[in-house]
């Protein structure tokens, strides 16, 4: 059951383009993640959703109800900020009673649903506090259980670990996946974080420049990605990327040889299937597909390596000058200035 | 380090510099009327020497005595009300006639200052007294002496009471009413405006309409119209205000009988209104300025959580603009409340009705001996804005938006 629904949404600010044309629909309970680098437009798509915006053409409907020119009050939307947005004069229970206040609500339903948002958040003891006297990731809570007892179709979410300490966000993720399990309610959640997307996400949108680039789940995204910018996008460290020549296409089209950097290699997805045979085109291959062997046809002089420990990063210099990353697991045994030698699993290389 | 010491003391000399009037004005007004005219408050703190006539004793006593003793002191403060007189006698001045050195036939009269334990000659008497005001006055043969009234210098010490502030408030009503007067044109004068600026502000800081920010310019701008410019048209304005309320009071009501139609030009009223007019722009301004600060999100979220315009103005601006709204307050009502020129134009002119600037301005040609008086007006009129800040100091804290957004 589709439970959102974007038809070609458009929105710009005065010559600005800032969301073209999106395309979208959005699963009941699903939990869909925005993605993209900063300006991309993905927290402008949110506001949409959420009315803060209005649309320059095109259609949104929320549980099967068109609320292009409807006040976000209207829209069946709750949304969790980036800076929280709470009340800084009221209580933890009127920051999260005021919108039941507003529509007139018995006091006993609103301290009802108060408490049991708050018992879902486990944040009973703070009802009677001001946000003044609350934690960073009790804010947080504050501001999701603002959301719950609004019981809305939709719960926003923009950005919401972004102000929060790497061990927190840790956390404050885990307990958003777990209350999205708990409610069940279908969210949407904007990050530039692609590990947030990754963990956290039913389905993502990845988008640049206001267009999505390619939508599906995680893994998906990782193992598929639709063009260079999303296999550019997700994964850490980045996919690496090497220029040459088109090869001969499969029958299908799928498929097609790679020339270059010293690589002469058959039988390779293909991704950008308008390309035709002999034009440039980039190999892209991902630094943890990479594998050290001495008769590799990939060389590299070692520039820089990183230890994390439970992984290792090596930064190459190929003889073409084109840098390019290897990881593995495994503690080996290299110094920079030393040369390697590497080859792949062709099934893992994609051609853009 | 260098620039905090610099910055403290020249913190502390103009701490000084506002403190040293405040001080003499209330020092000088818990004086007596003889000191306050005759030394610099500088000296009330430490003991002075002042002149006082005393009388030996009361008039009409016609018991003979070879001997009477008394205290000057009580003598003082038997005679006076008020402010008590104590302290050491220094000397006493007294008129006598001495032999003439050169004209050895003839006396001469001199004046000189007798020191405590010396005699004196007093009516045929011998009068002498201690520096703590004992004194006994004896003579040769039982006799009933008139009263003599000497002068004695006494190093007083300091002394003050609430004389003349009890002579302000309850000697007439002058000063109640203009007390009362300030704050029936203040406290309005405060409220109208704040009130219609703080709508206006909102709608300037977070409503869209046409030409919204060429109306900002318009108000801010106004905010340099001098005050004495608009002395003219407003007046005329009042008083054609004033000449149409008298004909509809004739026609709509009997006042032709006890010919009460006329209505004032000149009124509370006027003054309320020529306060909010020249207030509101630099309310509008500074409110605005305030609102616009606030964090996007919060009413961004309160308009997810479905409140109007009116619900975030009520539930969300007002609260979170208290300490805009308290300084605003702050420097509406002084102003108002020190205003004179306004007042004397516009305002009531019949006695009773005059603010407390006025009535002042009054004192100081009516007091102009009297500086303990006029300070004393000077003060209560002083006290009221001085409530009113520290009252309302309370509400610049900073940090009110604390925990409500990142950062925060």
């Amino acid at each position: 059951m589709v439970q959102v629904k974007l038809q070609h949404v458009n929105k710009s600010f005065g010559k600005t383009e800032v969301i073209r044309n999106v395309d979208l629909e959005i699963q009941k309970g699903e939990f869909v993640v925005f993605v993209g680098p900063s300006g991309c437009g993905k927290s402008t798509l949110l506001r949409l959703i959420a009315g803060l915006e209005t649309l320059t053409s095109g259609e949104i409907a929320i549980a099967d109800k068109t609320v292009t020119d409807l006040p976000p009050s209207k829209r069946g939307i709750a949304m969790v900020f980036q800076s929280y947005a709470l009340y800084p004069h009221m209580t933890v229970f009127h920051n999260m009673a005021f919108s039941l206040d507003l529509q007139g609500f018995p006091k006993k339903e609103i301290r009802a649903r108060v408490e049991k948002a708050a018992k879902i958040l486990q944040m009973e003891s703070l009802l009677d506090r001001k946000p003044a006297a609350l934690s960073g990731g009790q804010r947080q809570r504050v501001a999701i259980g603002r959301a719950i007892v609004r019981n809305p179709d939709v719960f926003l979410f923009d950005e919401p670990l972004s102000n929060l300490d790497a061990a927190l966000r840790h956390d404050t993720r885990g307990e958003i996946a777990r209350l999205h399990s708990q409610l069940d309610a279908t969210t949407i959640y904007v990050t530039h974080d692609q590990v947030e997307a990754m963990t956290l996400a039913d389905k993502i949108v990845v988008l640049k420049d206001g267009e999505v680039m390619q939508i599906g789940k995680p893994m998906e995204l990782f193992n598929m990605p639709a063009n260079e910018f999303v296999a550019g996008f997700l994964g850490s460290p980045k996919m690496n990327f090497f220029d040459g020549v088109l090869g001969i296409i499969g029958s299908e089209g799928n498929i097609a040889g790679f020339s270059g950097q010293g690589m002469a290699l058959e039988n390779i997805r293909l991704v950008s299937t308008e390309k035709k045979s002999g034009t440039t085109a980039r190999l892209g291959i991902r630094p943890q597909h990479l594998e050290l062997n001495p008769k590799g046809w990939l060389k590299g002089t070692v520039t820089l390596i990183e230890r994390l420990g439970t992984e290792t990063i090596i930064e190459l210099m190929s003889p073409e000058k084109i840098l390019f990353r290897y990881a593995t697991s495994e503690q080996i045994d290299l110094s920079a200035g030393q040369e390697a030698r590497f080859s792949f699993d062709i099934d893992k290389a994609h051609i853009f | 380090m260098i620039t905090r010491t610099f910055s403290h003391l020249v913190l502390a000399l103009i701490v000084f510099i506002w403190v040293v009037p405040f001080v003499a004005l209330v020092s000088t007004s818990l004086r007596s009327e003889t000191e306050a005219k005759t030394s610099g408050f500088w000296t009330a703190f430490t003991p002075t020497v002042l002149g006082h006539r005393f009388s030996t004793h009361d008039r009409g006593t016609t018991a003979e005595f070879v001997d009477m003793s008394g205290n000057i002191f009580e003598r003082l403060n038997g005679e006076k009300s008020g402010f008590p007189v104590s302290g050491e006698v220094q000397s006493i001045l007294i008129k006598t006639r001495i032999a003439d050195p050169e004209n050895p036939s003839k006396t001469k009269l001199i004046r000189k200052l007798v020191p405590a334990g010396e005699p004196l000659e007093v009516r045929g008497g011998s009068f002498v007294y201690q520096s703590n005001g004992d004194f006994t006055w004896t003579f040769p043969e039982a006799t009933a002496p008139k009263p003599k009234k000497l002068d004695a210098f006494i190093n007083q010490d300091p002394v003050f009471g609430a004389d003349a502030y009890i002579e302000v408030l309850f000697d007439n009503k002058k000063v109640p009413n203009a007390l009362i007067s300030s704050f029936i044109v203040t406290i309005p004068a405060t409220i109208i405006p704040i009130t219609i600026a703080a709508f206006a502000a909102y709608a300037f800081a977070w409503m869209t309409f046409p030409g919204r920010d060429w109306l900002f310019v318009l108000v801010v701008s106004l905010m340099v119209v001098p005050t004495q410019l608009a002395f003219l048209p407003i007046l005329q304005g009042f008083s054609g205000i004033a000449s149409w309320a008298t004909a509809l009071n004739a026609w709509l009501t009997d006042c032709e009988i006890n010919d009460s139609c006329q209505v004032a030009s000149k009124s509370f009223a006027s003054l309320w209104i020529t306060h909010t007019a020249f207030g509101l722009p630099l309310a509008i301004y500074l409110l605005r300025n305030y609102i616009v600060g606030l964090p996007k999100e919060l009413l961004q979220s309160a308009r997810i959580d479905g409140a109007s315009h009116l619900q975030i103005f009520t539930r969300l601006i007002i609260p979170l603009s208290v300490p805009a709204l308290a300084s605003f307050s702050i420097f509406q009502f002084l102003w108002v409340w020190n205003d004179l020129i306004v007042a004397l134009y516009i305002g009531p002119n019949n006695s009773s009705d005059l603010v407390f600037p006025i009535r002042l301005q009054k004192q100081l040609g009516t007091f102009k001996d009297q500086l303990h008086l006029l300070n004393a007006s000077a003060v209560i009129s002083m006290i009221v804005p001085v409530i009113v800040f520290l009252s309302m100091q309370r509400y610049f804290i900073r940090g009110l938006l604390a925990g409500s957004v990142k950062g925060g």
